[in-house]
């Protein structure tokens, strides 16, 4: 009885004192400008350098610069290998139909706080998607919270529900318009005599998408790849939860059907 | 001499702060103290509507009538009273969820029992 006292009296304390702690700056200030190496100091400093236009990406998040610019190729082959893992799961999961039947699900308190929630998620998806190039975030991290959304459809209304909305080709196709729109954006501007994967204009090419359009800071390119990498992270996460989640039965007739062709 | 409304508004949101750190400190007791899963749930709830709702309630009145933040304060504000908005409606929702399942399944023990909402009379 006494430990359990002790060990609820040490969360508070631990939490207390982390806060103060936090409050009074003992972690030290956010950002450490001293002591940095030459390649991270060009990457804190050039993000958002708009007196330095052909070196600077023009956007204030210095991680999806990173991610997206200074590092576009990585990123892409990082993209291309998740989507390499999601071929392979639609591939072994091939000829199964996730089931149309749509279930009780659960109460309708439930459904209803779902109901409401759901284009809540939703938002906040698109916001952090969004403002990837403004604020923490970027388009994996949007297209992995909009997936929540089909998981909690999943789990409150049912299989079914989801699927009738949202079939499997279609999600197939919405992932395949996502990776287009990625592609699409790296290669337009060599194209347009520029280089791949390019966002501001170089010393070497003039070509540069605009880093404000209608007054808003847009940094180039990185809106454009954060809104086609969370449609194809959000529609390939669903498309992967739709396929794992199908019921026992639908797996086992189509496993069952290839069997007895091998015979 | 003349109240400044300010000065009311801060000092209601940090009495809201402080009530629902009271209610933080009974849900924990009640988390402690209660004998089974049915009834730490409710001290888990009270926690999470008294203890969480309510005071970001208060910090949202707070940060409105503190005029040093500047125009940031209606940042705070909104995104604390929307925060509460989204914790009230999807904590009570959880709560519902868990026992509906744990009782369904029967997977919790129901002892001590004084009512069985569930059956008919009431019957433990």
């Amino acid at each position: 009885m006494a430990s359990r006292y002790l060990i609820a009296v040490s969360i508070a304390l631990v939490v207390v004192s982390l806060s103060f702690a936090v409050a009074y700056g003992a972690l030290g200030a956010s950002v450490p400008l001293e002591g940095l190496r030459s390649l991270a100091r060009a990457y804190v400093t050039l993000a958002y350098a708009p007196w330095n236009r052909t070196l600077t990406v023009m956007s204030p998040e210095a991680v999806t610069s990173i991610v997206w610019d200074f590092r576009g190729v990585d990123t892409f082959f990082e993209t291309a290998v998740l989507f390499g893992a999601i071929i392979g799961t639609v591939t072994l999961f091939r000829g199964i139909k996730p089931s149309a039947r749509i279930g009780e699900g659960l109460s309708a308190i439930a459904r209803s706080a779902a109901a409401v929630t759901a284009p809540m998620i939703l938002a906040v998806a698109a916001a952090i998607a969004l403002h990837g190039h403004l604020t923490p975030g970027g388009g994996f991290q949007g297209g992995a919270t909009a997936a929540v959304v089909a998981l909690v459809i999943l789990v409150t209304f049912s299989l079914g529900y989801l699927v009738s909305g949202l079939s499997k080709e279609r999600a197939l196709m919405l992932r395949s318009a996502g990776l287009l729109g990625i592609a699409a954006v790296a290669l337009i501007p060599p194209i347009l005599g520029g280089i791949v994967f390019q966002n501001q204009a170089k010393e070497l090419s003039q070509f540069s998408y605009p880093a404000y359009i209608g007054g808003a800071l847009t940094s180039g390119s990185l809106l454009f790849y954060n809104l086609f990498e969370s449609l194809a992270v959000a529609a390939g996460l669903t498309l992967t939860i739709m396929l794992l989640l199908s019921p026992h039965e639908v797996v086992e007739e189509a496993v069952r059907g290839e069997d007895h062709e091998r015979i | 001499m003349a109240i400044d409304p300010y000065l009311i508004g801060r000092f209601v949101g940090a009495v809201i702060v402080l009530v629902g750190a009271f209610y933080d400190l009974t849900g924990s007791i009640g988390m402690l103290r209660f004998p089974n899963f049915f009834t730490r749930l409710h001290a888990a709830t009270v926690g999470a509507i008294g203890g969480s709702v309510l005071p970001m309630l208060g910090v949202s009145i707070y940060a409105a009538s503190e005029p040093a933040l500047g125009e940031y304060r209606w940042f705070m504000a909104g995104a604390s009273a929307v925060a509460a908005l989204i914790i009230l409606i999807v904590a009570p929702a959880g709560t519902h969820v868990l026992a509906r399942a744990a009782y369904r399944s029967g997977t919790a023990p129901k002892e001590p029992c004084t009512y069985d909402a569930g059956k008919e009379g009431g019957e433990c």
